[in-house]
């Protein structure tokens, strides 16, 4: 980061963190495999995890098994997709808007979410066939198109103007399908049902499966490729859509692109675990101090340190109070508000 | 031998109680109802139920005639009270609006869930009914013993105990005058308890465990079950098998990991008419039990002791008995390990 260090050497140190980070992914994957609501010894988890995978043949339990493979081998494959999606939309927005506080959310996706979820819920929308998951995905999906109809009506054409019209879009949207929540839980809604939606609200990870895995991870693979694939047009967007414009960039068609990438990214886990906060915030910022600000280098170390984030995350959120499972969200956001001030603190004195 | 025996000596008691308890009620009446005092000048002829088990515990003592309508159904009513229950409306299924008890002019409302009319009453506050007149009788097996604002369904400090619900039995009979009736039904339902427990206890088993799941937000998602001090966990006790879950609140829910790993001999599912929830019909409970990779892994899956219960038998009221006998039966059916 100094002036005074060569190319090469900045260069190679931020090699070794990239395979640090990388490991550290396969330590912590390794560690939540292994730790969860009630204890399976390691060696019971490896022989389960080379019984699935080499088929070998070491005698487990199969209700043990069961729960490596099924439950818990699948929650970690989802965190880990869903804590690099929420980071990486979160550093794509963040350039995209040239707004520091930009988050996955911005645009309406989890208000639009809970309502949805809500109205499952609490109005039995759908009686009793509509799932929780997909009533909060067809939420933020209207949510997030209101979003974009109210931008685009209000005139967003290109330039910093623009811009903050998405931004304050997104405020609208936000604010209306947060008061909508509202007034179906005072409306109608019981304890019972009040605290269903709010638990899975702040992050929920205990229903997920192979095919949440089935989905959580492909849509991770393309969404952040496609991300990548537009690395240099998010360089330039970080001087502004109009330097951007100049640059020869197609301001418009990109920021059609990666808004919906973005957006229909975080819907898919929304639906899939929750609105988890924070990591789309967080992560980013910490990422570029990382590793700087060049999105060839942020994307990847973004995902990463992302899904270590979630992953660390879900393992706490599992042990930290015994006999109950705590919403992963409170995690994150416990964790993350020091570290962001720890990160904002160091900021300033390299500066 | 000694079922009958016990059957007998239960009756007798029965009988006492009827004797003791006939004298008519002298108004006014103050009864003591979850920290309230409650007076009565007069038997009420307008009563609103909300919960089925003030609904089928007035139609027992034959006061149906006076119930103007109804709430919160888990399970359809008993199919004896079933011709009484047409003349009464339903004003909803689950809780009903403050402003449909009140156009009902009722003199008394009856609670089954304290949570209905407590501080943070989702129907109204005690308060609310008392100000337009009306007497709110709250069944004590949802406040003896328990705080109903911790929690998702209330906490209980102490264990659930039948006598609450002999206790509504004979308040209610007191304050509408048909003390006879309700020591007839309380007698009823003591021998009925006492004798299906008795056939329970004969069985010896040896460490039996169980647990009662009751429905789930989502059906992956980590299902409510019986807590340690509820309704289900007395009749569990009652039975003489051990409830896997350990926490105080009415209704916690808790992850599969745990309960597979717990592995009880027996799993309990409840039955209900509610659709809130998509695990709220109990065949998609017992589809996901057989289908989920975990759970169809599980002692009580595998050896097919899955017993089916209503919802309300499980709950505290005259039903009690009824899931009780249920368990007991399906118990004596499971051909467990005994002592």
């Amino acid at each position: 980061m100094t002036p005074l260090c060569s190319r090469g050497a900045v260069g190679g140190k931020r090699a070794t963190l990239f395979i640090g980070v990388a490991l550290l992914l396969v330590v912590v994957i390794a560690v939540g495999v292994c730790i969860g609501e009630t204890s399976i010894h390691p060696r019971i988890v490896f022989a389960t995890i080379s019984n699935k995978l080499f088929a070998t043949d070491f005698p487990v339990a199969p209700i043990q098994a069961g729960i490596v493979w099924n439950y818990r081998l699948p929650r970690i494959m989802v965190a880990a997709s869903c804590g690099a999606i929420l980071a990486v939309c979160g550093a794509v927005l963040q350039a995209l808007l040239r707004n520091t506080l930009a988050d996955p959310y911005l645009l309406g996706i989890s208000s639009g979410a809970s309502a949805g979820a809500v109205s499952v819920l609490v109005l039995g929308l759908g009686a009793g066939l509509l799932s929780l998951s997909v009533g909060a995905f067809v939420g933020a999906i209207v949510a997030f198109g209101l979003v974009t109809l109210l931008a685009r009506a209000a005139g967003g054409g290109v330039g910093m103007q623009a811009t903050s019209l998405i931004i304050l879009a997104g405020i609208a949207g936000s604010q209306l399908f947060n008061a909508l929540t509202s007034f179906i839980i005072a409306r109608s809604a019981n304890a019972e049902q009040a605290r269903s939606v709010m638990f899975w609200l702040m992050g929920n990870m205990s229903g997920v499966r192979w095919p949440d895995v089935g989905l959580a991870v492909p849509v991770a693979i393309t969404g952040i490729l496609a991300c990548v694939w537009h690395m240099r047009a998010l360089d330039a967007f970080t001087f502004g859509a109009d330097s951007a414009a100049s640059l020869g960039v197609p301001v418009r068609r990109v920021q059609v692109v990666l808004i919906a990438t973005t957006s229909l990214m975080t819907a898919a886990m929304v639906s899939i675990v929750g609105a988890i906060g924070f990591v789309g915030l967080v992560i980013p910022h910490a990422a570029r101090f990382i590793v700087g600000v060049r999105h060839a280098r942020l994307l990847p170390a973004t995902a990463l340190t992302g899904a270590v984030f979630l992953v660390a995350s879900d393992v706490v959120s599992r042990i930290v109070i015994p006999n109950q499972v705590l919403p992963i969200g409170v995690i994150t956001a416990l964790v993350g508000a020091p570290g962001f001030a720890v990160i904002l603190l160091r900021a300033r004195r390299m500066r | 031998m000694t079922i009958s025996r016990l059957a007998l000596a239960t009756a007798s008691l029965g009988l006492l109680t009827i004797a003791a308890a006939a004298e008519p009620t002298e108004y006014p009446l103050t009864v003591q109802n979850c920290g309230q005092e409650l007076t009565f000048n007069s038997p009420p002829e307008r009563v609103v139920t909300i919960g089925q088990s003030g609904t089928e515990m007035l139609y027992a003592l034959g006061l149906s005639e006076k119930v103007v309508g109804t709430a919160v159904w888990f399970n359809e009513v008993l199919p004896q009270f079933g011709e009484q229950n047409s003349r009464v409306e339903r004003l909803a299924d689950n809780h009903p609006s403050f402003e449909s008890v009140v156009a009902k002019e009722p003199e008394l409302v009856t609670t089954q869930f304290e949570g209905h009319v407590g501080a943070q009453g989702s129907v109204g506050t005690r308060e609310q009914f008392n100000d337009l007149g009306v007497n709110v009788y709250a069944m004590p097996a949802d406040c003896v013993g328990k705080d109903n604002l911790v929690g998702g369904d209330g906490t209980r400090k102490t264990a659930f105990q039948i006598e609450t619900v002999y206790q509504a039995i004979r308040e209610l009979s007191t304050i509408f005058d048909v003390q006879d009736r309700g020591a007839e039904l309380e007698a009823e339902l003591r021998g009925r308890v006492e004798a299906a427990s008795a056939k329970a206890k004969a069985l010896n088993l040896k460490d039996a465990s169980a647990v009662v799941w009751f429905s789930s937000p989502d059906i992956d998602l980590d299902p409510f079950v019986a807590g340690q001090k509820g309704i289900p966990a007395f009749i569990l006790s009652q039975l003489g098998i051990r409830n896997i879950i350990e926490s105080d609140e009415e209704w916690p829910s808790v992850g599969w990991e745990r309960i597979a790993q717990a592995d009880p001999d027996i799993i309990i599912i409840a039955r209900m008419d509610r659709r809130r929830f998509e695990a709220d019909d109990y065949e998609v409970k017992l589809k996901f039990l057989k289908d989920d990779p975990v759970t169809s892994e599980m002692t009580a899956v595998k050896e097919g002791r899955l017993v089916v219960v209503d919802a309300h038998a499980i709950h505290a009221s005259i039903r009690i008995a009824d899931g009780i006998e249920v368990i007991s039966e399906a118990l004596a059916k499971a051909g467990l390990p005994n002592r």
